[in-house]
């Protein structure tokens, strides 16, 4: 059996999240579908289960045209989805979660299902007591049950989407264990994660996906390097900035410790000057986000010292931070960088004359947003929401926002998603802040980006600075090298 | 059918005239009604179905329609738990308004309502039941007020009778009295009950006074207020459950009854006594011992009467029973029926205990007796005047459970 | 929860909000036409006992008083996202403060007046600041924590109506003696419209459409309330203005409180808050978040709660009914609301493509 996905393409705004996506599947094999966040993933995922209707391409499955434009149509078809976090109803017991959505029928065949219920869980291996209450399951057994669920309706694809992301390591070796012998008994399986060393412990041939494009195929297994070099996209830089003249120390972090979520990090010396933009190298969860979270006080350090200028920054909170000239950018626009349903004018009201005055002068605000809309060139009027701009333009806001005497600019990801005009205007943006004095540290999974524009690159594995290089001593297949955690 | 709806902002002013046209249209038929029949107001402080307190009153005010062809305005559950936002001033007002020439405000919680209504109203004849603000002798006589008069019955009486039969029916000795709220009358009640209980106890039945036990627990109101008071028939239990096996209710709503009868359902041997209304028995015959209850309707066709005639004067009346007939309706203004749980030869005893009640040959209010704290109420032989019972400002000595909040 | 609050923040136009409420008043009147009441004489005898003379229209603005700044109150914390259910616990601290002043002091009246206002908001101010210290210090959710709380006030009130300040000899939860008539609102002529209370309602409305209107406090509090940790990142001290949201919150509901005591029952009773603080939630969700609206809507449920009296006095219905129709009311506009909603949604999906 083969799943065939040709051409497929979807975009959003003016961003394509697939564009021209192309694989084919063998039955018996697990393959990857591999990429950072954004990437076009779970666009992909969610254009096959019928969450999203393609724009064009086409999937096949043994040379059959699929039409998937329900979930409906998708179960239909024989495609079985695991989704990150299985939904369920919590009051319910096992055996009713079971039973939802497996039946046209109105009354289901509860004997007939329990009998089937228990021999997928026998066969699997599975511990799960049909009468529990399934608030009781941990997210771990939940997928089990939701896997039991997906095998009784007999599919021929299964898509497990990121499915270790909240569960124990002994519930993933048990997970991985299943997956593999539905692979052997010739279940068509995709797994999709941004997890370089799952991938490559579990699956026998990826795809690599970056910025919604295929960047590769792969049989495994194969260094974990070159899987790096097409997540991370072309190895040489495309820019050429000028070097300028570095200014004194802005920013030191010492024996820095720090957690947040799954993340760690441990980070012995950091240092950057004025003038100098570092970008941080890292796959997804090295702790690259930590690190800058830490330092714009988002998330508080366990132990160590941040030094800006003159200040020492422990014992302040991230506003204290930002009066003194930390500007922190996350990934996540909407969920952490703009109110999504704040207009520009009360974003620019939200952020201006500080201290002064308690009483908004709207009129005022309007004409500074329409001012500010002209000099950042964002698409959008003083009364657009911010939900309602595309991606540049939030990314755009988000800079107009910035206070003018920031001098440590802190960004995750800074052109993600973007089209190429706006990221280069995002980064003529930074490199004019450069020329100003103004230090600034990002993060990017995207290789050209860090070659074209960084002075100097770090890269973190596990939550550790394993490499650092100056711009004339860049080395890209080392970098990619120390992202997957070899040495060198 | 919803976007037209939408659409169309006219239906908006097709409503709104609708209602602004029907407020307009029907100020000008108010106060009507017939002008030679009386028309009166009764208010109710809880259901007029409550198989007590409320619904007594409601059908005391049927009485009236009936033999006067009156038109009464009822409106009950007046109490801030249930209405909040209602005020006896407020309805006063709406049913003068409506052309109530009469207005009863039948609960002692209504007092500050009643009281600034009928400052309001001078014209207005009204009626607080239970109160005292008419009583010229009375702690809080208010002669500003000449046209508030007060109506009670003699319900000392009732609550004798039902004490001596509950005495008379319990083989442990431990009689439970569910009250209400504390106040003068709710006191003086539950002291009847027991002079009533004691007498019979230890001269009808011949025991020793120190055998009888006798105990009240308030549950903070006329009627449950759920969160606020306690729970009514949660009590019952624990007074079963501590080895009680009659309970007099003095509360506004038949808790006692329902719950006896459900306990005796499961094979104990409990009785109750119910209160306020004549047939509160219904709820549970075979563990009624019997009720005093309130036959507000010959007073109160009386005042409505007066009121007709023109000559309505605010006087205070404790008014007493038909020791004739006390299941007549037609007289008296308490009464006492027998309940199906009372065994023969009790109800004879019972019977002699009323006429000698009717005789006067025993009056219970008489020394020696002594406050709950042992202090001296009444000296040997002395007789308790009227003021000295209605005010009676502690539970007598015998009677366990609070006099007044801790 | 959010769902609802989805629904409602799809910017209802006055118009909508307005049809919604007329339809479900049509609908309500046609079902209790079913329970046997003449719907178009329930609707006149609504009108009628609610606006029909002074005495009715002032006796109607009284019980919108103290609903309107419940209202408020929960305006502003709903603002900040919360869902402070507590507002019925705040009003009851309120009363509960401004009872004491009532009792233990004699001042000039307009002193005592303002003296039991001031009091009465500190109550609810510092009941509404422990919903917030729950809820900011110890990740007490505001529901948990308000209901909690409300609790506490309800033993409070009662331990202090059958305690401390009972009447002399009795123990009763009726409520307590009235206040001294010094410490009663004044009122103008023989109504029992109480022109300062009134005031407090409309400043309490309009301070609410102002703050969240104009004033940064209150687009710091709408930021908070989208999007707290976006709000956080862009500068605001986002646990500073819950907790401002909170007090702020808790001297509306106090007042409301203050009123309840102050011109209405003139005294302390158990029930004093009058379940205001829950039907304010209804109001606030029917009323879009908005102020004038709210006040409005909280007119239209005083209307109902005075009026339907009429139903029992004139038409003899069960006194239950007002109850039940403000229920059918609420259920219903909920309803034709989310349909508008709906509606208006598949219109900009259709317009989308």
């Amino acid at each position: 059996m083969t799943l065939d996905v040709d051409k497929i393409s979807k975009h959003f705004g003016n961003v394509y999240a697939n564009n021209n996506v192309s694989l084919s599947i063998d039955s018996g094999e697990i393959h990857g579908l591999l990429g950072e966040n954004g990437a076009g993933k779970s666009t992909l995922v969610k254009i096959l289960s019928g969450f999203f209707e393609k724009e064009a391409g086409e999937i096949r499955l043994n040379d059959q045209l699929l039409d998937l434009s329900s979930p409906k149509d998708s179960i239909k078809c024989g495609i079985g989805i695991l989704h990150q976090e299985p939904m369920v109803f919590l009051p319910f017991s096992v055996l009713d979660n079971f039973l939802i959505g497996s039946t046209d029928q109105f009354f289901a065949p509860r004997k007939e299902a329990l009998k089937q219920f228990q021999e997928i869980c026998n066969k699997f291996d599975f511990e799960l007591d049909p009468d529990t209450p399934v608030s009781l399951l941990t997210i771990g057994q939940r997928q089990q049950l939701e896997i039991a669920r997906l095998l009784w309706l007999d599919p021929k694809v299964l898509i497990f989407d990121e499915p270790t992301n909240a569960i124990s390591p002994a519930q993933r070796e048990k997970l991985f264990a299943t997956i593999q012998q539905l692979s052997t008994e010739g279940m068509l399986v995709i797994f999709v994660s941004h997890k370089l060393e799952e991938v490559a412990a579990i699956c026998d041939s990826v795809t690599v996906l970056r910025k919604g494009k295929v960047a590769g195929s792969k049989k495994l297994p194969c260094p974990q390097s070159e899987l790096i070099e097409l997540m991370f996209g072309k190895l040489f830089p495309s820019k050429e900035i000028k070097d300028i003249q570095k200014g004194g120390i802005q920013l030191t972090a010492s024996n820095l410790k720090s957690i947040e979520g799954r993340e760690s990090i441990e980070i012995t010396n950091f240092e950057i000057r004025k003038s100098e933009i570092v970008g941080i190298a890292g796959i997804e969860g090295a702790g690259q986000r930590t690190f800058l979270r830490t330092i714009a006080g988002r998330n508080s350090a366990e132990s160590g010292t941040i030094i800006s200028g003159r200040n020492l920054l422990n014992g302040t909170d991230y506003h204290q931070r930002l009066e003194k000239g930390l500007y922190y950018m996350p990934a996540d626009r909407l969920g952490e960088g703009l109110i999504s349903e704040l207009t520009i004018t009360e974003h620019i009201a939200l952020v201006e004359n500080k201290k002064k005055n308690q009483i908004i002068d709207w009129e005022m605000c309007y004409l500074r947003a329409a001012e500010l809309i002209a000099q950042f060139q964002i698409q959008g009027t003083p009364e657009s929401k911010a939900e309602s701009l595309s991606g540049g333009n939030q990314q755009r806001l988000m800079f107009a926002l910035m206070p003018t005497d920031a001098d440590t600019i802190l960004l995750e990801h800074p052109t993600r998603g973007l089209d190429i005009e706006s990221a280069d205007w995002i980064w003529n943006q930074l490199l004019d802040m450069r020329s100003d004095d103004c230090s600034i540290i990002f993060s990017s999974s995207d290789f050209e980006e860090l070659l074209s524009y960084s002075d100097r690159i770090i890269v973190c594995f596990a939550g550790r600075i394993v490499g650092e290089f100056e711009r004339n001593e860049f080395n890209p297949e080392h970098i990619a090298l120390l992202m997957s955690g070899s040495q060198i | 059918m919803f976007r037209n709806i939408l659409k169309s902002k006219k239906l908006l002013f097709i409503i709104v005239p609708i209602f602004v046209f029907a407020g307009f249209a029907c100020s000008s038929d108010s106060a009507d009604s017939d002008k030679d029949a009386l028309t009166f107001g009764m208010i109710l402080v809880g259901p007029r179905d409550d198989r007590g307190w409320s619904q007594a009153h409601f059908e005391g005010g049927q009485y009236i329609e009936e033999k006067l062809g009156a038109t009464m305005i009822t409106i009950d559950k007046v109490n801030p738990a249930d209405s909040p936002n209602v005020t006896v001033p407020q309805i006063v007002d709406d049913m003068i308004d409506q052309g109530a020439q009469l207005i009863f405000a039948t609960s002692d919680d209504m007092k500050d309502g009643i009281l600034e209504a009928a400052a309001n109203h001078p014209d207005v004849p009204m009626i607080w039941s239970s109160g005292d603000s008419a009583w010229t002798e009375g702690k809080d006589y208010r002669s500003d007020l000449k046209n508030l008069g007060n109506v009670m019955g003699q319900m000392e009486y009732g609550k004798m009778i039902a004490g001596c039969a509950a005495a008379l029916q319990s083989d442990t000795g431990k009689i439970s009295f569910l009250g209400p709220l504390i106040n003068d009358e709710t006191r003086r009640l539950v002291n009847s009950a027991y002079l009533g209980a004691k007498h019979c106890w230890t001269e009808i039945a011949g025991k020793d006074a120190s055998s009888l036990s006798f105990e009240v627990v308030w549950i903070g109101f006329w009627f449950q207020i759920p969160g606020v008071t306690l729970d009514p028939t949660q009590v019952v239990n624990e007074f079963f459950d501590s080895g009680s096996d009659v309970v007099i209710s003095g509360i506004d709503t038949p808790e006692a009854i329902v719950r006896a009868e459900q306990i005796a359902a499961g094979g104990e041997t409990v009785w109750a006594v119910p209160y306020d209304y004549e047939n509160a028995c219904d709820l549970g015959e075979s563990v009624c011992l019997g009720v005093p209850f309130f036959n507000w309707g010959p007073s109160y066709l009386e005042i409505a009467k007066s009121v007709n005639d023109d000559d309505f004067e605010a006087t205070w009346t404790w008014a007493a029973p038909n020791w004739d007939d006390l299941e007549d309706t037609d007289d008296g203004a308490i009464g006492f029926k027998k309940g199906a749980g009372l065994t023969d030869d009790n109800a004879k005893h019972l019977d002699k205990f009323i006429s000698s009640l009717e005789d006067n040959d025993i009056n219970l209010w008489t020394g020696p007796l002594n406050y709950q704290d042992g202090s001296v109420f009444l000296k040997d032989g002395e007789e308790a005047s009227d003021l000295q019972i209605w005010y009676t400002s502690t539970l007598l000595e015998g009677i366990d459970g609070a006099s007044s909040a801790d | 929860m959010n769902s609802i609050r989805k629904i409602f923040t799809s910017n209802m136009s006055v118009m909508s909000t307005l049809c919604a409420v007329a339809i479900s008043l049509l609908l309500a009147i046609l079902l209790l036409w079913f329970s046997g009441a003449p719907p178009i004489e329930t609707g006149k005898l609504l009108l009628e006992g609610s606006l029909g003379n002074a005495t009715r229209l002032s006796d109607t603005s009284m019980v919108w008083v103290p609903l309107a700044l419940a209202s408020a109150s929960l305006i502003i914390t709903f603002a900040a996202g919360l869902w402070n259910i507590g507002v019925e616990g705040q009003i009851i601290v309120g009363a509960i403060f401004a009872s004491f002043v009532a009792r233990e002091f004699d001042a000039p009246p307009p002193l005592l007046w303002g003296a039991m206002i001031m009091a009465g908001g500190f109550g609810g101010m510092f009941w509404g600041g422990l919903t917030g210290l729950l809820r900011i210090k110890g990740k007490v959710n505001e529901i948990f924590g308000g209901l909690g709380l409300t609790f506490v006030a309800t033993g409070l009130v009662i331990y202090l109506v059958i305690g401390p300040w009972k009447r002399a000899g009795i123990a009763s939860t009726s409520g307590t003696a009235p206040f001294d008539t010094k410490a009663w609102f004044p009122t103008i002529m023989e109504l029992r419209i109480s022109p300062l209370a009134i005031f407090l309602a409309l400043a309490g409305l309009w301070l609410v459409y102002y703050l969240l209107k104009q004033s940064k406090f209150g687009l710091q509090l709408r930021a908070t309330g989208i999007n707290a940790t976006a709000a956080s990142r862009l500068g605001v001290r986002t646990e500073r203005n819950l907790m401002l949201a909170f007090l702020l919150g808790g001297i509306l509901a106090g007042i409301a409180g203050t009123v309840q005591v102050g011109a209405i029952h003139h005294k302390l009773v158990p029930s004093i808050s009058g379940g205001y603080g829950y039907l304010a939630i209804l109001v606030v969700l029917l009323g879009n978040y908005k102020s004038f609206r709210s006040g409005l809507i909280s007119f239209f449920f005083a209307m109902i709660a005075v009026g339907s009296i009429q139903w029992q006095l004139r038409l003899d219905l069960h006194s239950s009914l007002g109850g039940v129709t403000q229920g059918i009311l609420v259920l219903v506009t909920l309803i034709v609301v989310a349909i508008f909603s709906q509606i208006k949604r598949n219109k900009r999906i259709k317009d989308a493509s």
